[in-house]
This record gives structure tokens, sequence and C-alpha cells, in this order.
């Protein structure tokens, strides 16, 4: 307890110098700004600023990151709430209750239970961080490649489980995603895969250009595309008065809160978890245990106030993997790895040992930034509407010139643009095709590290496969993979989870 | 057999063509053995995987229970066989284009360029081949040309595929972004781009 107040009081030393304060507070506020605007998503956002992070130390680089993708979480709610138009994947659910709130002239007060909520959600889970990151890296410096491999397979498994839609599509798309990391310079016998003879391309495929054509490109062509067939959307921006919720909503809500948080937070440590699960969940959870289930999707208060704690709680512990295991929970947590390398930091169990004050640092703003996001949104909300009126032909022209600059500036040329149009593409073929891209992006960060751990495995094991099944660890994760496949393909589970799904 | 569900039907196409491409190419690389994984081993196994799978999905196309149109893209036929023309002529004449000397190498390379441009303009919407156009293009002048006349053509070009264009807008969204742009990235963060271009 005392190594855990000594740990905090380090890393909120950190976290409060002037320098981390503003690249948290400006971590934050750009995240909530592409969280309210409907068509950048926090990856899109991250694989921009990479190339800008190179220059910055490394912790306040990764608080900045971190700050971009939590404060999406929240942004994403104000468009949710007022324009029914989820700014951010997890906020879909927001949306059904939230914006019937609106429509009856409580807009205010979901705007507020929802910050509210997700600021008690985000106390929680960076107090889940602190407490269960140090005994999970513990355990993780044991691991050897078998235990590696299973731990990968098993957070893929957790990413097509996630998925929308069709399991074999989501599984082939992590295959597909394992393949195209595969490209480039094999480390072992220094062979050039699959690069076609392109010099280019033996250092890999650019991990930003993909990450960025696929949810950024690929995204803003769809909306192109359907704007272009017509649909607008009635906006309740003109009568946002008297944010606070008052008593009688903070007494419906309080165990909703509390409820979405717990669930949110288990949710986002899982591999593959994260806000969106999380978020889906506490939903379901919180009509299920209401008196007045009836209400729920039209205007109830605890369907707002429990998934908006779950998906902040989600999107907090998904850190917990990335900061422990050096496995990336999801795409944006992969954008997260890259950060690290671009610093020399090689993610894993030993940073926490090695780096505290960055470890321990990072923990503490997440805490600071939930803070600000509260303090700063509540007043700053006006602003926000505001931006929310401003017409997508403005705002995409923007985005595209911020991608193209940033991409560009990865290494001065123009070949990563063209791969990221190209990646664009390719985006809105999956799209198109109804294939998640999410699992792709997990499976091309994995490819090379997976089939690293399968060769050091097999070599150990003299080329038997069964030291996956003898090792307790590898057999364990194998086992909840396994399960985890079971539930998903079994029939009643199957119904539910398309019954999900097909509120997006 | 009648297929019911496009949308799996041409996922699964692309998939098995995926996963067979890998497959194949990957027999230029060593095999190995299980205990000493060659280049090839790792994508043999997943390519061949991904190709049972996107079967799988291939042949859900024919039963689903979903209803699909098969034209999930709209094709245009005419700039479909343009491309191929073009593409044919690139492929079967380059020893001949070689044989023009420098100006063979040129020539070459604008054909190359040009069917891949109608193969992508041959399908799927039309924001998507001038959005994406623009954009390349943005990467390819911005060492020559410089920020300022590069965002000319990123913005005019990525505006116009959308379905509103206004050029009085336009003209003011270009000068108030371009303006942010030298400030914030030139200026701000101190990208090494050039502002006007290279001669001046």
């Amino acid at each position: 307890m005392e190594g855990l107040l000594s740990n905090l009081a380090l890393g909120f030393g950190v976290a409060l110098s002037l320098q981390n304060l503003l690249y948290c507070l400006g971590g934050v506020m750009l995240g909530t700004l592409i969280g309210v605007l409907p068509g950048i998503g926090p990856v899109a956002t991250i694989a921009m600023l990479l190339p800008v992070t190179f220059t910055l130390p490394p912790v306040s680089a990764l608080i900045m990151l971190a700050g971009i993708y939590y404060g999406a979480q929240y942004g994403g709610s104000t468009s949710a709430i007022l324009v029914n138009l989820p700014g951010e994947v997890a906020s879909v659910v927001t949306c059904l209750d939230g914006y019937q709130m609106a429509r009856r002239g409580r807009a205010g007060p979901a705007l507020g239970i929802s910050a509210i909520g997700s600021f008690i959600a985000g106390t929680f889970a960076t107090i889940v961080i602190a407490l269960f990151a140090p005994p999970l890296a513990e355990v993780a410096l044991k691991f050897g490649p078998a235990e590696y491999f299973s731990l990968m397979v098993l957070g893929l498994v957790g990413a097509t489980v996630l998925a929308h839609g069709s399991l074999v599509k989501a599984i082939a798309m992590v295959l597909l995603g394992l393949l195209l990391g595969l490209v480039g310079t094999d480390v072992n016998s220094g062979v050039a895969r699959f690069t076609f003879g392109i010099p280019e391309l033996s250092d890999g495929i650019g991990f930003v250009g993909v990450a960025m054509g696929v949810f950024g490109f690929g995204e803003i062509i769809l909306n192109l595309e359907s704007q272009a067939k017509g649909g607008a959307r009635e906006v309740f921006t003109n009568k946002v008065s008297n944010l606070l919720p008052s008593v009688q909503d903070f007494k419906d809500c309080s165990g909703s809160i509390l409820r979405g948080m717990v669930l949110g937070s288990a949710l986002g440590i899982l591999p593959g978890g994260g806000a969106l699960l999380a978020s889906f969940a506490a939903y379901t959870l919180e009509k299920k245990v209401s008196k007045n289930s009836a209400n729920f999707g039209k205007g109830a208060i605890q369907g707002v106030a429990a998934p908006e704690a779950a998906n902040n709680a989600g999107a907090q512990t998904s850190f917990i993997p990335l900061l422990t295991l050096g496995i990336p929970s999801n795409p944006v947590m992969a954008l997260m790895i890259g950060a690290m390398m671009i610093q020399g930091i090689a993610p894993g169990p030993q940073v926490m040992t090695e780096r505290p004050e960055l470890f321990w640092g990072m923990i503490a703003s997440m805490w600071v930034g939930n803070l600000m996001l509260v303090v700063l949104n509540l007043p700053l909300i006006g602003l926000w509407i505001k931006l929310l009126t401003v017409p997508y032909r403005f705002l995409y022209p923007a985005i595209i010139l911020f991608c193209s600059v940033g991409i560009y500036s990865i290494s001065n040329s123009p070949w990563d643009v063209l791969m990221t149009s190209l990646w664009g593409i390719a985006g809105y073929i999956f799209a198109k095709l109804e294939c998640e891209p999410a699992p792709l992006m997990l499976g091309f960060i994995l490819g090379p590290l997976m089939e690293e751990n399968l060769r050091r495995a097999m070599l150990l094991s003299r080329g038997d496969p069964i030291v996956f099944f003898t090792r307790p660890i590898s057999l364990t994760m194998l086992v909840i993979a396994a399960f985890l496949l079971v539930i998903v393909i079994a029939p009643a589970v199957r119904s539910k989870r398309e019954e999900a799904f097909v509120a997006d | 057999m009648k297929i019911v569900n496009g949308k799996d039907f041409w996922a699964g196409v692309m998939f098995i063509g995926i996963g067979l491409g890998f497959m194949i190419a990957s027999r230029e690389y060593q095999m190995g053995s299980s205990v000493r994984m060659g280049p090839a081993y790792f994508p043999t196994v997943l390519g061949g995987l991904l190709a049972i799978l996107g079967l799988a999905v291939f042949l859900r196309g024919f039963v689903s229970k979903i209803r699909d149109t098969l034209r999930v893209f709209p094709l245009r036929l005419p700039v479909l066989i343009a491309a191929i023309v073009v593409s044919a002529i690139a492929y079967w004449g380059a020893d001949w284009i070689k044989g023009l000397g420098s100006a063979g190498n040129v020539i070459q390379y604008l054909l190359n360029a040009a069917g891949l441009l109608l193969f992508i303009a041959a399908w799927g919407p039309r924001a998507l081949f001038i959005v994406l156009v623009a954009t390349v293009a943005f990467g390819y002048l911005l060492k020559p040309l410089g920020l300022v006349l590069a965002c000319v053509v990123l913005i005019f070009g990525s505006a116009w595929g959308g379905h509103e264009f206004k050029f009085k807008e336009v003209t003011v969204m270009f000068a108030v972004l371009a303006v942010f742009a030298v400030f914030a990235f030139v200026y701000g963060l101190g990208l090494p781009m050039n502002i006007w271009p290279e001669l001046w």
C-alpha cells in the first residue's frame, strides 16, 4: 500500500509539472474536439500527430496521446446526444437514450450526467490501473515465447469476438492483418518478403498510413458518398440550458454509474476489449436491472449514465494490457505502441520498473485529464455545439489537409501519402463489404511479434507444438480464447450479439 | 445456384485471392521445418487459413439469409475497358517504348500511372477517385511547388469531390487553411517544408 502511495506521488509529481499539464490539456481538448466532430476518430488523429510527438519528451508525448483517446470518449457523447450522430464509435449506445432526452428538452441534464458519470468512472479506472497493473507486470516478466504467442492468440480472438457482424469475416480480417504485417524484411533470415522489389516496402508497410487510410480517408469517402445520397438530421443545439442534473436524476443514476464503471473497467482489461464493448454491455445490463425497462430508448437517464461511465472506464483500463504486457488491445493502443517505439521505449512489463516516472506519470495524468475534462467541458459546451453546426463540407478538406501533412512528414516523401491513399481505397472496400477494420489493425501490429514468438517457442520445444498446452499460463490463455469463441458461436449469445450490434 | 448476398460473395473472392496470392508469393522463399521455420512458413500457413475462411464466406454468399445486391460498387464499363487497353499497351509495348530513349521512360511512366488511375476510376463513388487523386497529387507536388500551391490542389480537389461546390466558399476556406498550415506546421512545428515553389 505504501509502495502504491509513493508510486502515485511520483506519478502526480510528473503529471503536475507545468509542461505535462499543458500537453495533457492540449490532448484532452483535441480529443474532445475530434470526439465531437463526426468523421474523424482518435485513430486517425493519433496517427496524424505521431510524427509531431517525435520532438517531445516521451512522458509528455504519451500523456498527450492518451488524453486524445479518453477525451474523444467525452466528446463523442456530446454529438451523440445533440445530433444523434456518434462522434466516436463507443458512443453509439449513447445515441439511443441521449438523443431522446434532447428531444424532450433535457439535453442539458443528459450532457451533465454523462460528463459527471464519466469523471467518476475515470477516477475509479485510474485506481484500478494503479492497483492491478503492477502484479500483472510481475506475472508478465515470467512469460516465455509460448506464453506470448498464446496471449496474442487470445488478444486476436478477443478482437474478433468484439467486431460487428460476421465472425468468420472478422477472423479473416485478423489473418489478413497478420499477413500484411509480415511484409518487409524477415528478421531471422534477412529475406525481403512480399516487397515486389519496391525499396520503400523493405521496412514493412507503414503502420500510420494503414491506420490513417483505413480509418480516416475511408471514413471521409463513405461520408461523402452517403451525403450525396442526401440525409439531413435534426440538431438540438439551441435549447441547451441548465446542465446540472436534478437531485432526483442523481438518485436515479448513482447505481447505473457504479455498475457501468465496474463493468467497463473489467471489460477494458480484456485483450481486444475497450470502450466499445463496455458501453454496449453496460446498456444491456442496465436495461435488465432497471425496474422500468420500458423507458429505455425513450430517454431514460440511466441509459445515458451507464454506457458513458462504462466507455470511459473501459477506455482507460484498456491501457493495462499495453503497459503490463506490451500487447495492444485495440487500434488506438496499437498506435500508442508505435509512439513508444518512436521514443525508443520497448513496450512491456519492464517499462514499469525501468521507467517508473513514465508509467506512473501517465496513470496520474489520466486522472488529471479527467478532472480537466469535467471542469472545462461543462462551460465549453456552447463552443462544441457551435462546432457541430459547421457543415461537413468545411470540415473534411481540413481533415484531409492535416492528415496529408502529417503523413508526409513521417519520412518527408510522397511515398507514405500514396500508400495512405491506397489504404483509403482498401478502407472503403472493407466498409462496403462489411469487413471490420479493427481486427485487421491488431493483426497487422501483432504479425511480426507473433511469428517471432512462434519461431522461438518451436525452436525451444524442438518443433513440438504441444508446448503451448503444457505450460500452464499458455494453456490458460488458449482455453480462455477457445471459450470466448465457443460462447460467441453458441446460438443464444449469437442472436444477442447481433441484436446489440444492430443498434449501430 | 444463385448469389443472394453480394457482400459475402465479393468478400469471399477478396479473401481467397489474397490468401492464395500470399501462398504463391511465399514459394519464392525457404519453407524450413517446424523446428527452424523459414521465411515462407508462417505466411504460407496464414495464407492457407485465409483462403479457407474466404471460401466459407464465399459459399455463404449463396445460402445467406441476408439479401444484398451483387453490385456493391458502381461499375463504369467504358472506363474499365479503357483501363485494360492502356495497361495492355503499357505492358506489352514496354520494349518498343523503351526504344524511344529518354522520352520513352516518361511515356512508360505516364502510361502506368494512367492505367492505374483508370482502374481506380472504373468503380466506386466520385469522391473516392477525386479526393484520393487530389491527396496523392498533394504529396508529389509538396516539394516542387511548396505548401501553398499544393494546398490549392488539395483543397479545391477535395472540395470538388464533395457534392456541393461553391467557388467563393472554397476560396475562403483555402485561404484560411493555407495560412493556418503555413503558421502551424512550418513556423510552429518547424516541419521542413517549402512554402513557395523551390525556384523562388
